[in-house]
């Protein structure tokens, strides 16, 4: 088993979960319908629990415990790609992110449920059922206002085409890409962002919106290896404010 | 238009266009029920806006099962809720509600009943029917046990937007998510303990 490399994808995943759990937190009391808020909320919840899962299997690994992971790193050492710590803008953009990214993120857990990891396979295994209802959700919303009103298939279809770069930056290789799919942890970006591709083809094509040229999309790469957007350290600022006065507050 | 020196017949509404009502601004109702445990009897939980039956599904989900356990959810447009008389005191809604006549049809209907006022409907059993009328008393003559019930319900099965078997996962965590019950912070202990510390 090669260690680095499976530590390099289980922090990947957990920052992923970590800051759009915490990007998606901030909608909380503010969501467009008072059910949607709840639900919005919930599962930022759901995505800090798991990203909480994946911290646990890596201090099992011999990493730090979770709260110091979580919240005592800068920017540069997060592996997040860099979709998730932009900043919210109007509710369009969140659902279209929460859409581009939760399909991705199922489909990789579905991938892992036959992981040659064992704690991580079980973890996959687990969620499933959390996951599932994330991409009902999410589908649910899209083919909803993607056949709505010209103003609700226009504001889709614009946080589509800006979200679209960043999205395709999920799918960053990995240093040990060879390694994951060789030892049989994961099968790898590439394959991953193959049966992305579908899944979103299939539910966009319920719906009035455009994808744009795969081909002509450049990604935006860097996230994986620390490089952030500006969005990022004040983020982290925020989500680290209590812990840094007081590492053992409860609450 | 009417005409009339009296300003109030001038205002009143021209009677003999039939238009409709005016359409929904807002977002209906549908309503929800959850069956808490594997086993228990559906009951229902309240309502949630939403622009139709699917998005109401996943809107209700979070809305009403956040919390404790759950193993299943549906919802129904409130407009195919059928609901009987109210009745009070010693007064069984079955005995008020009369003979339909047969129409042979053969929809499955849901049927819901309230014994205690101020608590939930509860699952009493399915029954076939042409019509909610008809479900009533069809449910009348093979649910009713005598037993007081002050409102009854019927549902069309085919109204409602199940879960599926599959589908009973999304509530496999769900019993974990234990930060989201009040009770589990002990808030109690906790300003007992920061008063004692206080006043020490």
């Amino acid at each position: 088993m090669n260690n680095q490399a499976l530590k390099e994808l289980l922090y990947k995943m957990a920052d992923d979960q970590l800051i759009l759990g915490h990007r998606n937190s901030e909608w909380t009391g503010m969501g467009p319908l008072l059910e949607e808020d709840i639900a919005f909320s919930s599962m930022a919840q759901d995505k800090i629990g798991q990203s909480l899962a994946l911290y646990t299997l890596l201090q099992e690994l011999g990493e730090r415990d979770p709260d110091t992971v979580a919240f005592t790193r800068s920017a540069n050492q997060f592996h997040n790609c860099q979709l998730v710590e932009l900043p919210n803008q109007e509710y369009d953009f969140s659902l279209i992110r929460h859409f581009l990214f939760d399909t991705a993120e199922a489909l990789r857990f579905e991938m892992l449920s036959e992981s040659s990891y064992e704690p991580l396979a079980q973890l996959a295994r687990k969620i499933r059922g959390e996951l599932r209802y994330h991409t009902l959700h999410a589908n649910t919303w899209i083919k909803q206002l993607g056949t709505a009103t010209p103003e609700s298939i226009e504001r889709l279809q614009k946080s589509l085409e800006y979200a679209m770069p960043f999205a395709l930056g999920i799918f960053e290789p990995s240093p040990y890409e060879n390694e994951l799919i060789s030892s049989n942890i994961f099968l790898g970006e590439e394959n991953l962002k193959k049966r992305w591709m579908e899944k979103v083809e299939s539910v966009i094509s319920q719906t009035n919106l455009n994808l744009p040229d795969w081909n002509l999309v450049k990604p935006e790469l860097g996230g994986r290896l620390g490089t952030h957007t500006a969005h990022l350290q004040p983020l982290l600022d925020e989500m680290s404010e209590v812990f840094k006065i007081d590492p053992t507050a409860e609450w | 238009m009417l005409k009339s020196l009296d300003p109030r017949v001038t205002r009143l509404p021209v009677v003999e266009i039939a238009k409709p009502k005016a359409q929904l601004d807002q977002f209906g109702t549908y309503e929800v029920f959850v069956e808490p445990k594997s086993g228990k009897p559906f009951q229902h939980e309240g309502s949630v806006h939403a622009p139709n039956l699917e998005m109401a599904y996943i809107l209700a989900k979070e809305t009403f099962t956040r919390r404790f356990t759950c193993s299943s959810l549906y919802v129904v447009d409130t407009r195919d809720v059928y609901v009987s008389s109210m009745t009070e005191g010693e007064q069984n809604v079955f005995d008020l509600i009369e003979q339909s006549e047969s129409t042979n049809g053969t929809s499955d209907f849901e049927i819901y009943q309230l014994i205690k006022r101020g608590k939930q409907h509860v699952f009493l059993g399915s029954v076939k029917a042409g019509t909610p009328q008809e479900a009533m008393a069809t449910a009348k003559t093979k649910l009713n046990t005598g037993k007081i019930v002050y409102n009854i319900w019927a549902i069309e099965a085919n109204k409602i937007r199940f879960t599926t078997e599959e589908e009973k996962e999304y509530w496999i965590t769900l019993p974990e998510k234990k930060f989201r019950d009040a009770s589990n912070y002990k808030g109690g202990d906790k300003l007992k303990r920061f008063l004692e510390k206080v006043n020490s």
